[in-house]
């Protein structure tokens, strides 16, 4: 396993002594391939929190981890001996607001940004970052542009670029489709679930959209105050009933197929994945 | 970069917590001005008694004093040893014959080097500092070997220290005091003191609203700023700048990285900002209300008496004594 949580809490210093609680004791692993995961959980249950740790951006306050072979627990701020930075190249992660990643004069120089920093040499960076802005669904001619006269969406992508120019063995986004419209959403998910299909890269992503959940995660994280309450797969996670408890929406595909369920009056298999799955089991379900 | 304590409020009871922000503005110049007006040492620890009592009926620990006295440690050390080296007025107190052979010499180099290598590890950095200092004089003055370069003194005048302690302790009045001013008014209390205080001012035409307008949108913004900044490190690190690390260079390029997304935000920011306050009706000169109107009490004029008592107090002590 690539990341390793053991009983891992972090809290968050203050003022007042007492701190803030952000994760308490959660418990995980990821392995470096070949998963696709979503993390989810209402605002200020400690999503971001808790993949900051997954980069080593944050060292836990209690329990233990181990990134790539290298332990990590409350001392490893103390002793310099420990290089955080080699991790940080593995496991890739983008913030939710590309603002506060973006800083060069053009899209090219911050794409090569990243990869620079971790010794690539210049050549082989521009040429990953005119690989990457085209996996991004920007063309070429964006390279030249300056970051900041670019629209949020734009903007975005760019910042997803700069992290995929390092080549992470495990690509971890923050909310990455917040604030895109649909079109654009879809194409970012296809693109993420490209790099997870066919580099067989694991890829997490922390999301609002149970959609994003059901049509794309093969396993799902609930984060609930701090506590990670729920690690496995959707289709069991939407099939319990108190999802509601959680603050939970149900996709959209499973309200449609309990609507047709009702109005009707026939059996369809039990949670089918996407639009055509849902097809054909209505089909299915008519015939019989 | 969270650990600032100027200019912090610090939630607490007390008489300091009840007074009017403007009391404690004019109550702090008038003290201030008392203590630069004074000038013999043992006035000076009436004074600092005087403090001390303040501060023990304002129930404010000396902690948070301590706190705020951090980052002068550097400052008072230094001036005490300044005046100490290379006053030499009044009365000779103390003589210390210093020997410079190679003897001593290499021995205090080793102290020096050991402090070098040590001083990660220890956590009472400045007494430890302070021994190693008295350890080096120790061994200046103790091993009086053959070899010898040549002959020093270190000498201590009686001017030197009353200089230095005088000035050491006027610091310390300062800083103690604006401390508790600090702590013990909200910034937005502060700032509404400071709106009426300037007040006067309006008669030469300064807008001293916009100026108490300024100044409390730039104290609301300092935590939401180093908030953003800290986002911002953390999103540069996951990019693989190693702010520990780095030569000239590299670090040049990791304050850039650092500086423009913080510039472009707080643009971005004050541009909503101007917006929101528009949104709701704010006209930059008219004049505006406030939900909570400053009341003057008894305990502020009293305040203000002594205040004023400690000022003239110290002028008649100058002037007649």
């Amino acid at each position: 396993m690539a990341i390793k949580f053991e009983r891992v809490s972090y809290q968050y210093q203050s003022i007042d002594k007492r701190g803030y609680l952000a994760i308490e004791d959660v418990t995980l692993s990821i392995a470096g391939e070949g998963e696709f995961i979503t993390l989810i959980g209402e605002t200020g249950s400690g999503k971001s929190t808790l993949v900051q740790h997954m980069n080593a951006l944050l060292q836990p306050t209690e329990g233990r981890m181990n990134l790539f072979g290298i332990k990590i627990d409350k001392d490893t701020k103390r002793q310099k001996k420990v290089k955080l930075n080699p991790i940080r190249k593995q496991v890739g992660l983008v913030f939710q607001f590309p603002e506060y990643q973006l800083f060069e004069e053009t899209v090219q120089k911050d794409i090569i940004f990243g990869p620079r920093n971790f010794g690539v040499s210049e050549a082989e960076a521009i040429k990953r970052a005119k690989e990457v802005i085209k996996v991004v669904g920007l063309d070429e001619s964006y390279l030249k542009r300056s970051p900041f006269n670019l629209s949020g969406g734009e903007k975005k992508r760019v910042s997803i670029a700069g992290i995929l120019a390092m080549e992470p063995d495990i690509l971890i986004l923050d909310e990455p489709t917040s604030g895109l419209d649909p079109m654009g959403r879809n194409a970012l998910l296809k693109v993420f679930n490209d790099i997870h299909e066919k580099l067989n890269k694991t890829v997490l992503i922390i999301t609002h959209d149970m959609n994003t959940v059901y049509e794309y995660a093969k396993r799902v994280l609930v984060m609930r105050e701090g506590v990670l309450v729920y690690d496995g797969d959707p289709l069991q996670l939407f099939s319990r009933r108190n999802i509601e408890n959680w603050n939970l929406e149900t996709p959209e595909i499973l309200k449609l197929q309990k609507a047709l369920q009702s109005k009707f009056n026939i059996e369809i298999d039990n949670y089918p994945r996407s639009k055509k799955a849902l097809f054909e089991a209505v089909k299915e379900g008519v015939k019989q | 970069m969270k650990n600032i304590v100027i200019g912090r409020y610090v939630p607490g009871k007390g008489f300091l917590y009840t007074l009017d922000p403007r009391t404690k503005i004019i109550a702090l110049l008038l003290l201030m001005a008392g203590t630069f007006i004074i000038d013999e040492l043992i006035h000076m620890v009436v004074a600092i008694a005087m403090i001390g009592i303040i501060l023990l009926i304002g129930k404010i620990s000396i902690r948070r004093v301590y706190l705020g006295l951090r980052p002068l440690l550097f400052l008072l050390i230094f001036t005490f040893a300044f005046q100490i080296l290379f006053n030499t007025q009044g009365e000779l107190l103390y003589e210390m014959p210093l020997y410079y052979s190679p003897l001593t010499i290499g021995l205090v180099a080793l102290v020096v080097v050991t402090w070098m290598l040590t001083k990660k590890y220890i956590r009472f950095k400045l007494i430890y500092f302070l021994i190693m200092v008295a350890l080096s004089l120790f061994i200046f003055s103790t091993l009086n070997e053959p070899f010898v370069f040549g002959q020093g003194a270190f000498t201590v005048y009686e001017d030197a220290l009353q200089m230095a302690l005088f000035i050491m302790l006027r610091l310390i009045i300062i800083v103690t005091l604006s401390t508790i001013l600090t702590i013990t008014t909200k910034p937005t209390d502060l700032n509404l003191g400071l709106e009426s205080v300037l007040k006067p001012l309006k008669i030469v035409r300064v807008n001293t609203e916009e100026i108490a307008m300024i100044i409390s949108i730039a104290l609301r913004y300092i935590p939401t700023l180093l908030d953003e900044a800290n986002k911002i490190m953390l999103a540069q690190a996951s990019r693989g700048v190693d702010f520990q690390e780095g030569k000239l260079k590299e670090k040049v390029m990791q304050i850039v990285s650092l500086l423009v997304p913080m510039f472009i935000i707080s643009f971005k920011r004050s541009d909503e900002l101007a917006n929101a306050m528009e949104a709701r009706s704010f006209v930059p000169g008219q004049p505006r209300t406030r939900l909570h109107q400053l009341v003057w009490k008894t305990l502020d004029t009293l305040v203000i008496i002594f205040a004023i008592g400690f000022l003239f107090g110290s002028i008649y002590i100058r002037v007649m004594v």
